[in-house]
């Protein structure tokens, strides 16, 4: 059911304490009005399962909770003309999608800030505090601790896109057996085609066959732009990245070519 | 930029005592530089964060801002027509419209 006049601080500081968290939530703005008691710039937050909070809106924050629904369901926004000429535009807000790097090292440095800006909220693990160190990683959660425990300490349904850029094949191995076990978006490998190889055949050993990664790991990581520096790689896999989030795993693994996708 | 990072900047130059207009495009028909929910921060000296799409209706969308947050009046809807042939100095060809709401808070 509804709370009401729950007017919280202010509307701009709940707003930031929402994106910042987890949750998919519903603002309603008057855009127009002509009813007093009910100006241009009223907000109304919607939360899933029946919150609601006003700031400035009142009463008529439940009348639009159907419309706030549907919007919640549909992920799209849109404007509702209500009574006494006003309009009320409704907008969805989703979590950021997140983003684990697993790996401090060159590569992870200017990824970490292509995928925040690019609108990733951004994970950064590694076991070498030296690297793993928010000093080093502005933008980005740092975790620093051995791989397999602190993989086994997050929570695996928020981050569906993990990058493994370790030091060594062995960490990366590790890292694999973790997050392959997870519901994923993007799964990408660094190294060469051969490293890659040698990488499945140990997965398989471990219970994951080539079939069942073919399109789930992205390995060798990245759209293939000929990157060389550890700047192009990051670009590469930032771009990766966002053509899955937009477009999805089909086309991604589309830009990479039949030969590179299914390379065992 | 991101709606957090947007929004975290406008907390800040808020609670930092500057007035600062938040424009967001609520309506976008035919072809618009911006989707519906782009957002742009103007604040009172001309500085800008974000960007509702640049160009012709980014300017009107300023001046719109500027206007509020000179006068003290309270936030309203700005229509911006990128319809204007490509030959007209000055206009957006983008071929679409686009309803923006501009609120100084």
């Amino acid at each position: 059911m509804a709370q009401p006049h729950d007017r919280g601080p202010d509307f701009l500081e709940r707003f930031v304490a929402l994106l910042e968290g987890d949750d998919v939530f519903c603002v309603a703005t008057v855009i127009r009005s002509d009813k007093p008691g009910m100006p241009a710039g009223s907000k109304a937050i919607f939360l899933r399962g029946g919150g609601v909070e006003e700031f400035g809106f009142g009463d008529p924050a439940r009348t639009l909770r159907s419309q706030a629904d549907r919007a919640l369901d549909e992920g799209r926004p849109r404007i509702i003309a209500l009574p006494e000429g006003v309009e009320v535009f409704l907008e969805v807000q989703r979590p950021p999608a997140r983003l684990l790097i697993c790996g401090a090292g060159h590569i992870a440095l200017p990824l970490s800030r292509y995928a925040a800006d690019a609108g990733f909220r951004v994970t950064v693990l590694d076991d070498r505090p030296e690297y793993a160190s928010a000093a080093r990683f502005p933008d980005a959660d740092v975790v620093a601790e051995d791989f397999i425990p602190a993989l086994h300490a997050l929570a695996p349904r928020l981050f569906r896109h993990i990058v493994v850029i370790t030091r060594g094949h062995a960490h990366d191995l590790d890292c694999l057996g973790e997050v392959l076990h997870w519901t994923t978006d993007y799964v990408g490998q660094i190294g060469s085609r051969r490293r890659l190889a040698f990488i499945k055949e140990e997965l398989a050993r471990r219970g994951f066959p080539a079939d069942a990664l073919r399109h789930r790991l992205y390995g060798p990581i990245g759209l293939d732009i000929g990157a060389e520096s550890p700047e192009e790689i990051a670009l590469a896999i930032a771009a990766e990245l966002v053509c899955v989030r937009r477009l999805g795993a089909a086309h991604a693994f589309s830009l990479r070519g039949r030969s590179r996708a299914e390379a065992p | 930029m991101t709606d957090l990072a947007l929004a975290r900047r406008l907390l800040q130059l808020r609670r930092d005592g500057l007035r600062v207009c938040l424009a967001t495009v609520v309506e976008a028909a035919g072809s618009t530089p911006r989707d519906v929910g782009a957002k742009m921060l103007l604040c009172g000296d001309g500085a800008t964060f974000g960007t509702i799409g640049g160009g012709c209706g980014e300017a009107v969308v300023r001046s719109a801002a500027l206007r509020m947050l000179a006068s003290g009046q309270g936030p309203g809807l700005v229509a911006v027509d990128l319809t204007q042939g490509p030959g007209e100095r000055d206009g957006d060809v983008c071929g679409g419209r686009m309803r923006i709401f501009v609120d100084p808070g």
